[in-house]
Parts: C-alpha cells; sequence; structure tokens
C-alpha cells in the first residue's frame, strides 16, 4: 500500500529526466501509451518527430502534441515516385506541415524532409517563423527555386547546415549565395551540388572564409578548380568535400595550388563530385586517398578504367563506395583487393544498352565479396546474375543489412543455367538473418517469396518487380516477413486473392504500393471497406483524362472522392497503380483528380 | 551476358524509308541509354552498338531455353511471337489477353529503377562528350579553356534541341497495353520518326491478327490515334504543330484504339473522341 501511494506522487521531473534519456522513437512513443501522465511528460518533453509518411497524420495535430518540438524529419511520396512511377502534382506537400509547426512549435530547429514538394512561400515562412532554425536538409524534393534558398540564407541567424541531395530546384540566378549576411559565420555545413546554375564565386569565397566551423562543403559543376583551390586553402579542417568541375591544365596555379591546398586538409574523410575530372586533377588527390572513408564516383563517367584503378588502391580505409558500372569487374576486383574494410557499396548503370567489358557482372560482386567480408550495404545494377554467384556471396558476406540488386532485363533468368534465381535470393534471405532491405530482379518464381517470407524474419521494406507467378507469391511474404513496414511491387501478377489475403497486415506497416499488377477496382474496395483505418489510394493516371473527356461540354465537377469515376462502370476493371497506407488522418484533402481514395 | 550480346548483334541500325527526305543523316535513336550515344559514335564501335531501332525481337526475354531458344530466335522473325516465357503467369499483367511479352528495359517507365535526378543528371553529361566512353588517352592534358567552350557550344546545340523541356524522355501509353513506356523525344527528328519509333515499341508480334501490323499512327484512317497532353493538361492529336513546338509543350503521349474489339476493353469511341481533341 505504501508502495502505492509512493508510485503516485512521482514527481513529474523525475520521469522526464527519465525519458531523456529515450532517444529511439518507438520507445518514446511506447512510453506515452502507459498512461494519460506520462504521455502528457512524454509529448512536452519530445524534442524530435519521425513521420514515415506525411499522410499518416494531419500535420495540426501532430504539431499541437509536440510542442516542444525541435527537429522534425518528413517523407512523403512513395519509393516509386523516384522512378517517375507517381505523377507529378500527386502531393507530398511541405506547406501544410510548415505552417502547422509555426502555429504550434515555435523552438524549431531542424527541418528534414525527402520526396516533398516544398515552395519558396515555404522556404521563406520557414525562416521567419522559426528564430531559432538551423538546419535544412531536403532530399529528393521539388517545387523550389533558388530564390527560396536566398530567402534561408538570408535570414537564418545562426544557420548550421543548408543540405540540399538530389532535389530539382529551379535555378534563378547565381545571387542567393550573396544572401548570406555577413555576420554570418555558423555554417558547418553546406551542399549545393545539385544546383544545375552558376554560382557566385566571390561570394562562395567570402562565405567560405568567414564559416570557421565549417566541415562539409560539396559544391556543384560550376566552380571551377581555381576557386576549389582557393576555397580549400581556407578550410583546412574539412572533412567531407564535394568538387566542383575538376578541369584544370597542368601547367596551371590553379592545379598547383590544388595539390598543395589538398595535402594540408588532413582531416578530409569523404569526397563526392568529381564532374569532369581529368586524370591530372586525380592525380592531385591520391595523397589524401589514405584516410578516406567515403567516396562518391557516382556522377564522374570520366573515371574509369585504369584511371579509376590507379585512384582506388590508394583507398584502403574505405567504408563507402558510389561507383559507376563503367569501372567494369576488373575495376572492382581492384576495390576487392584494395579496400579491405568497406561496408556499403553502390554500382550505377552508365549506360543501359552496352553489355560489353566496361560493364559488370556477376564476376565483379563475387570478387567484391571475396575481398570485402565486412560488406552490409548493396545496391548493384548489372546485365547478369547468376544462382552460383548469389550463394558465393551471401557465403562470403553474411552481414548484409541492405541487399538490392538490379538485373537490366526484366526476368533475365540465369545464364548459366536458365533457371529462374530463386535459389540465388533465397541464399541471401537464409544466410543474412539482419536483412533489413531487400530488392529483386531477373527471373523469379512464387518460390523465392516462399524462401523470403520463411527466412527473411528481420526484413522491413521488400521492392519487387518483374517477378513471381500467382497470389502465393505475395501471400507468402504478407504472411512470413513479421517485421515488414514497406512493400512496393510493379508488373507482377498479384491479384485481388494476393491484395486481400491478410488485411489486417496493412495495418501493421507504412504502406503498399502495387503498380501494373493483376488487381481489380473490386478489390481495392473490398479492401477499403474492410480496414477503415487504411487510406486506399487509386493513382489512375491515364484513366481520369478520358473519363473526362467523354462528358461533353457538361461541367462535371471532379472532386477528389470521385464517385462518379469510382462507381461508374465495371468494378473488375484493374487498377494502374494502388497506394496504400495506414492513417489516422483519414482521406486526404490534398489528392488531385487522378487520385482516387476509395 | 551471351545472350545479350547476340540479341544485339541482330539489331541493325536502319534507315527508316518514309523519313528519309527529312532525316537522309540521321538514324532512329530509341536508344533510351543513359550514354545516349548519338549516330556519330555509333560508326565507330561495331561491336558496342550503342545506338540502334529495337525490333520485335528486343520484346522476347532474352536466354530464355538456352543457346537453342537465342539462335532459334535470332533466326525467327516478326511472327515468332508467342511464350517464350519460362513460366507463363497464370494471371499474368496483359488485360488484353497474353498479348504482348514484357518489352526491354529501356522502354519501360520507371526501369531500370534509378532516381530520375541521376537519370537526367548522367544523361545530359554524356551528351556534352559524347566519346566519353571509348578509351580515351589519359596522357592528354586538356586545354581546358578550349575545351570549355567547344562544351559550351556542344550544350548549346543539345539544349536546343531539348527547348524548355527538363527532361527529353516522354511516357507512352496504348490502349490495352497495361506497360507504360518511354521515349527520348531528343533522338526523334520529325512526326514520322516518332510513328514508326511508336511502332515499332509497340508492334505485337504475338497477336495473331495481321491487322494490326501498321499502326499507321499519322493516317486518318487508322485504327489508332496517337494523341498528346501538352503543358496545359489538354489533350491533343500529334501532327498539327510543328515539331519543335510540339517537342517544347508535349507532356506524355497516348495512343488510342477504335472501340470495335470488345476484348480490348474500350472505354470510349474514337469518333466521340476524335471531335473533343479537334478543338
Amino acid at each position: 500500500m505504501k508502495v502505492q501511494s509512493a508510485m503516485f506522487y512521482f514527481p513529474e521531473e523525475v520521469i522526464e529526466h527519465i525519458f531523456s534519456f529515450l532517444t529511439h522513437h518507438p520507445d518514446r512513443n511506447t512510453v506515452s501509451t502507459v498512461c494519460k501522465a506520462w504521455y502528457k511528460i512524454e509529448r512536452l518533453s519530445r524534442r524530435e518527430v519521425f513521420v514515415g509518411n506525411c499522410y499518416a497524420i494531419r500535420p495540426d495535430r501532430a504539431a499541437a502534441r509536440f510542442p516542444g518540438l525541435r527537429s522534425l524529419t518528413l517523407k512523403g511520396k512513395p519509393h516509386f515516385a523516384d522512378f517517375d512511377l507517381v505523377p507529378p502534382d500527386w502531393g507530398g506537400l511541405a506547406g501544410p506541415w510548415i505552417e502547422a509547426m509555426a502555429r504550434s512549435c515555435p523552438n524549431l530547429e531542424e527541418l528534414r524532409m525527402k520526396r516533398m514538394v516544398v515552395s519558396d512561400e515555404s522556404l521563406e515562412l520557414l525562416v521567419h517563423a522559426f528564430p531559432n532554425f538551423k538546419a535544412l536538409v531536403l532530399v529528393s524534393c521539388e517545387g523550389f527555386s533558388t530564390d527560396g534558398l536566398a530567402a534561408v540564407a538570408r535570414s537564418c541567424k545562426s544557420l548550421r547546415e543548408l543540405d540540399l541531395q538530389e532535389n530539382e530546384i529551379e535555378d534563378r540566378g547565381p545571387r542567393w549565395l550573396n544572401s548570406f549576411p555577413d555576420m554570418c559565420t555558423s555554417l558547418v555545413s553546406l551542399n549545393f551540388a545539385c544546383l544545375k546554375g552558376e554560382v557566385n564565386l566571390k561570394s562562395l569565397e567570402r562565405l567560405v572564409c568567414r564559416s570557421p566551423n565549417l566541415k562539409c562543403l560539396r559544391l556543384n559543376r560550376a566552380v571551377p578548380v581555381e576557386t576549389l583551390a582557393k576555397i580549400m586553402n581556407q578550410c583546412p579542417n574539412l572533412e567531407d568535400l564535394g568538387t566542383g568541375s575538376l578541369l584544370a591544365d597542368q601547367f596551371s596555379e590553379a592545379y598547383v595550388s590544388l595539390i598543395s591546398a589538398l595535402q594540408k586538409c588532413k582531416k578530409l574523410r569523404c569526397l563526392s563530385g568529381f564532374w569532369d575530372a581529368s586524370p591530372l586533377c586525380l592525380l592531385a588527390v591520391y595523397p589524401i586517398c589514405a584516410n578516406l572513408t567515403g567516396l562518391n564516383l557516382s556522377y564522374a563517367p570520366t573515371v574509369q578504367g585504369q584511371d579509376f584503378i590507379n585512384l582506388i588502391q590508394h583507398c584502403v580505409k574505405l567504408l563507402r563506395l558510389w561507383v559507376l558500372d563503367s569501372v567494369g569487374d576488373k575495376g572492382l576486383a581492384v576495390v576487392a583487393s584494395a579496400c579491405k574494410e568497406l561496408q556499403e557499396l553502390r554500382v550505377f548503370p552508365s549506360d543501359l544498352f552496352a553489355a560489353g567489358p566496361a560493364t559488370v557482372t556477376e564476376e565483379g560482386l563475387v570478387a567484391i565479396s571475396t575481398g570485402c567480408p565486412k560488406l552490409n550495404s548493396l545496391l548493384y545494377f548489372c546485365h547478369s546474375m547468376t544462382n552460383s554467384a548469389l550463394i558465393t556471396v551471401s557465403k562470403n558476406c553474411p552481414n548484409f543489412t541492405r541487399f538490392r540488386l538490379c538485373i537490366l532485363e526484366p526476368r533475365k533468368p540465369d545464364p548459366a543455367t536458365n533457371e529462374p534465381l530463386d535459389e540465388g535470393f533465397g541464399a541471401v534471405v537464409k544466410t543474412c538473418k539482419n536483412l533489413r532491405r531487400f530488392s529483386i530482379s531477373g527471373l523469379l518464381t512464387d518460390q523465392v517469396f516462399y524462401y523470403i517470407g520463411k527466412y527473411a524474419k528481420a526484413l522491413e521494406m521488400l521492392s519487387i518487380a518483374f517477378a513471381g507467378d500467382t497470389d502465393q507469391g505475395m501471400t507468402y511474404v504478407l504472411n512470413g516477413c513479421k517485421n515488414l513496414r514497406k512493400l512496393e511491387i510493379r508488373d507482377c501478377p498479384f491479384g485481388d486473392g494476393a491484395l486481400l489475403a491478410d488485411v489486417t497486415k496493412y495495418e501493421t506497416m507504412r504502406s503498399l504500393w502495387m503498380s501494373s499488377c493483376d488487381i481489380s477496382l473490386r478489390g481495392c474496395k473490398a479492401l477499403a471497406t474492410k480496414m477503415p483505418s487504411l487510406n486506399v489510394e487509386i493513382i489512375n493516371e491515364w484513366e481520369a483524362e478520358m473519363e473526362e473527356n467523354l462528358n461533353n461540354g457538361v461541367a462535371e465537377v471532379i472532386s477528389n472522392n470521385n464517385n462518379k469515376h469510382i462507381n461508374n462502370g465495371n468494378d473488375e476493371r484493374k487498377v494502374e497503380k494502388l497506394y496504400v497506407y495506414r492513417t489516422v488522418g483519414g482521406p486526404r484533402t490534398d489528392a488531385p483528380d487522378f487520385v482516387w481514395t476509395l | 551476358m551471351e545472350e545479350v550480346e547476340e540479341n544485339q548483334e541482330m539489331k541493325k541500325v536502319q534507315q527508316n524509308p518514309s523519313s528519309s527526305e527529312e532525316e537522309e543523316e540521321e538514324e532512329l535513336e530509341l536508344g533510351l541509354s543513359l550514354g545516349a550515344k548519338k549516330f556519330t559514335s555509333c560508326n565507330a564501335t561495331s561491336s558496342k552498338p550503342t545506338c540502334r531501332i529495337l525490333t520485335a525481337k528486343d520484346f522476347h526475354p532474352a536466354g530464355v531455353g538456352g543457346p537453342t531458344s537465342s539462335a532459334s530466335s535470332s533466326s525467327s522473325s516478326v511472327g515468332s511471337g508467342g511464350g517464350k516465357r519460362a513460366k507463363p503467369g497464370p494471371a499474368s499483367p496483359d488485360g488484353a489477353g497474353g498479348s504482348s511479352q514484357p518489352p526491354s528495359s529501356q522502354m519501360v517507365v520507371g526501369w531500370p529503377p534509378v532516381k530520375q535526378f541521376r537519370m537526367n543528371s548522367l544523361f545530359n553529361l554524356s551528351r556534352e562528350h559524347p566519346d566519353q566512353n571509348s578509351t580515351k588517352n589519359s596522357n592528354a592534358t586538356p586545354a581546358p579553356n578550349g575545351e570549355k567552350t567547344k562544351e559550351k557550344e556542344h550544350i548549346k546545340e543539345e539544349e536546343k534541341k531539348l527547348g524548355s523541356r527538363t527532361t527529353p524522355f516522354v511516357k507512352v501509353k496504348m490502349d490495352g497495353d497495361p506497360i507504360g513506356r518511354k521515349i527520348d523525344l531528343c533522338a526523334l527528328a520529325s512526326y514520322n520518326a516518332l510513328a514508326s519509333a511508336l511502332e515499332l515499341m509497340f508492334q505485337n508480334p504475338g497477336l495473331v491478327s495481321s491487322s494490326i501490323t501498321k499502326l499507321k499512327l499519322l493516317e486518318e484512317s487508322s485504327e489508332y490515334k496517337l494523341t498528346y497532353e501538352d503543358k496545359e493538361g489538354d489533350w491533343m492529336l500529334v501532327g498539327d504543330v510543328p515539331w519543335r513546338m510540339f517537342v517544347d509543350t508535349v507532356k506524355r503521349l497516348r495512343i488510342m484504339r477504335h472501340c470495335d474489339d470488345h476484348a480490348l476493353k474500350p472505354k470510349f469511341c474514337s469518333s466521340n473522341l476524335s471531335n473533343k481533341l479537334l478543338r
């Protein structure tokens, strides 16, 4: 009894202090469900929120719940939007989120967004609403221009981080860099590598001069070697560098200057950029290779053949390597012999057609697995793969957490045996107990899904294309993968039977994507009816216009719910694209015409 | 590996007879390679055919049944069609009833799964350096100023082709075919070239009916109508505006079919549609 009453008066401050040790989001989510008191303490003390699907919750609700929020991470469009499978104007708008935060969370310091649409106006609002704003990270976003960047530069009093990764940014001129005020000296990380246009080089140099804390700087292609050399002389403490254009004349002052500048940067660990890299400029890089842990050559088609080999053989401490397949199996063999600590490898396709000697095959992958047993993350594009190679690779590297293999030609079998690649991929899931992310390709039957369902217990994200025979394939995955969060499928023969096999499963997942499969409107409607906690959205890029055109002259209001279209006609018609996700926010209010919420 | 190379040998670069007056020099390029090599570099390396017209053989999955099947696919022509798949799925994604073979990777929207940003960047990079992938003499020291001006000229030429487009790729869909494709507009120079390219892309050797051998996309009498969506979101019939203007304004393409054949799941009648389209 006495113990119980003591517990009643447990001071909130103490609980809050205990919670401050909980940084893992799932843990915080769990403690908030214990009781009302804990819910309240947790929500007021929460500093970081991660929203994996921006439509899973209404922005107002999230902002109101966590008024003390300092850092917000948001993801918008489904992953397959990266590959042009989601029509433009689908959604993923950042505006409502920024507005909601502006109303309720004045202490916001960091905003990270991926695959969202951000307008210049939203960026303006962002920097004016949050006096302590420090860090903006945008990955694969769109909808803004360099004017928006100027607003951010101009108004942030203590901007620490401006990180732009692979965004589509409208270029409105180089003036945005001038907008950083003279008293802005707080920059730690600046990445504008994805900007296509010119930058004001003098402003850049001055900015770097007054940023003593600069650790990460990634330039765009418009920055020449002369400027790079000057910049590097100013910041010998740089740890992460993305070069601009690496084209220089051997006897130029710029080149000589670059060499000496690079040698002073003892802390440099990560290199990227390498646009137009001439072999000469690569020579300048050799002295720092020995300490590199990260190297990204995936935008540098000029670095191949012997140039690549000469460079990579010095990189003995490399942990992460991104290259183009033009380095060839030969290049990968050198990587295998030099980079013994390698953990992550990504090999991107440089040319979809030529299956000549300059691209990679299963041999390259096997060599890597033999030489780099610590490999745990792989993205590999190749023209062919064999079962025996995959079996060997998984034996050599049992630590894969991310394994993505893309054989460029859909449904291609093992060329040595003409069999499907079920056994190869099966070996990967059997051996790699910690596999969290898996992408498969080539000729695959239901058997591979049997293996995945049976062995891939830690799997969280699965991407499938042009694979499987029957509904059973998808069912194996839904039944077996207990930790599955994201399932994305395209061009597979899975139908309503598979979709409806285990409808409650989708509540345990973040989202399901199915495009060009065999599901019908009837099946999707059934799913929507059974599971009201899910948003079942149909994207009909091609059908919507045709229906519209049929309504001759009569101004039919095409509402978001599009009841007219959904209930008008044949339920047996196949659904082009289906996106299902759990949500507490109800149906989207911003869905465009071609998105039908059932 | 072997099968892929063999198939490539079978594909020859052809001149399209109907467009000969407009583009004697130019060869059709359906190649959506990220390298996007122009025809000039194609001549240099015969062992690595980098630009070519894809023929119906492209739509056969390579290497099924081993060397014998690739030999047979090389000798058989358009009519071979049929079930070359190792395991024809009972529930195939083709709604139109066991028709088209999976198209080769380059033609399908969203395949290979490379981020659009990356695809566009590498595409632009390679267009500036047409001889990028050929063996370079690494001893040559480039004169940066000279090269830069040449590059800039080349870029300007290419940009002219691109107009105000952000990407040269345009999605194409044909009624009855569930698989969306994409086509490289910069590789084409005229409507005839576009029509021929699309014909080859969608030509279906599997269908028995011979009436679909030639789509005759630009002809009034054809069963098919080629339409496009412009910047304003309107659907128009292809062919009315000058080519350059078309390239600038087209967002995506659609090949519509007449609704005579119920098996093809018609959604409308073409006569109504053409009335609406021709505003």
